[in-house]
């Protein structure tokens, strides 16, 4: 059963990369994150679903430090195909978390195949190293062993379905975004 | 395995001009002899399996200061447009794109030109410049210009995309 919302587990993983490169999916999960931290290390992809650990993949391949990035379960099953070349080519620098709510709560909390498939058991049968929890302190070890792994890995985070009411749109503009993302990895 | 012929080789330079450090491709057998001619030269390859992941992790690799390409195939574009669009193009991210074309001359797929004759204008109007390499170019130009585009997209910020002629490696129109 999840316990987390999940702007709960976004403040830990806020706290745990807090000077790492973090690519966070669009929507409400982008929104959330920027209602209470915004860093120059934060590239929140505002309309590019699918993409997220794509890019994240690429930036960990072009950078020597620990990368983290934020997708949802939505949002990996619209991209699926990134999990096998996670597999092949991974590196260890790069943890991918999965805020999974079984739903696509950003689109009208329309129910998600995630809700009927094992989408944690297709990655562990990849041969990637999958973690999965429901609790901020278990999230917390977790990114610590990952941290601290030799491969690539994924964490699937069980949380609570809907979204925080309240949260204002995140209308940056996208070209800053990425201006201050790249400048904040040169100068590290 | 077919050798790159002197176009392809010529591309492979312009590639090696600009410093190219890594590349991302969608398996093509037209553009194979770029592919193993640059992973000869020991560049790092990463193989996408759809064209979308493919300007992701490029996009990636180039906000972290990589000089990076893509290589892949045009009728490949329907598949990567979103991407482009509200990836690539609005966060700025600069690396050119080398895709071979196909439905032309020598072509043996009956309906891959359904896509591949609308990818220039479909890429126009997102606002994505576009090259042409043609085999009537000579190498000297598919060298120069391989690197000039290169070295724009990295300048622009903005993903460009040369289109260039390559027929298939089992074909030969002479």
């Amino acid at each position: 059963m999840a316990k987390m919302t999940r702007i709960e587990a976004l403040k830990v993983i806020d706290a745990e990369f807090a000077s790492d490169p973090l690519v966070i999916t669009c929507g409400a999960t982008a929104r959330e994150f920027a209602s209470f931290s915004r860093r120059p290390t934060h590239l929140p992809l505002l309309d590019s679903m699918g993409l997220t650990t794509p890019v994240g993949l690429g930036i960990a391949l072009g950078y020597t430090g620990n990368v983290g990035v934020v997708d949802g379960d939505g949002s990996l099953l619209m991209g699926f195909s990134i999990l096998p070349t996670l597999a092949a080519y991974g590196p260890k620098n790069l943890t991918v978390i999965v805020l999974d709510n079984g739903q696509h709560a950003s689109a009208d909390l329309f129910e998600s195949q995630a809700m009927h498939v094992n989408i944690a058991g297709a990655a562990k049968g990849l041969g990637i190293e999958t973690y999965e929890c429901e609790t901020g302190d278990d999230l917390k070890s977790n990114i610590a062993r990952s941290k601290n792994s030799n491969s690539v890995t994924v964490i699937f985070v069980k949380i609570l379905q809907g979204n925080t009411p309240g949260i204002p749109f995140f209308l940056a503009d996208p070209a800053q975004l990425g201006a201050n993302f790249a400048d904040a990895l040169k100068s590290k | 395995m077919k050798e790159a012929n002197a176009h392809l080789k010529a591309l492979i330079e312009g590639l090696g001009d600009w410093g190219l450090e890594a590349f991302v491709y969608v398996p093509s057998s037209h553009s194979a002899p770029v592919i193993r001619g640059l992973e000869a030269r020991g560049v790092k390859a990463v193989m996408a399996n759809r064209e979308e992941e493919a300007v992701g992790i490029a996009g990636g690799m180039a906000l972290a200061g990589k000089k990076v390409a893509i290589v892949m195939q045009d009728n490949g574009f329907g598949n990567a447009l979103t991407a482009l669009g509200t990836f690539a193009n609005s966060y700025h991210t600069g690396f050119p794109i080398f895709a071979n074309t196909r439905g032309g001359l020598g072509e043996y797929n009956s309906m891959i030109h359904s896509i591949s004759e609308s990818v220039p204008d479909l890429l126009k109007r997102l606002s994505i410049r576009v090259e042409n390499l043609g085999v009537s170019d000579s190498p000297e130009v598919w060298r120069s210009s391989t690197h000039a585009v290169a070295k724009l997209a990295q300048i622009q910020r903005r993903p460009i995309v040369t289109l260039f002629e390559a027929l298939h490696p089992g074909l030969d129109i002479a």
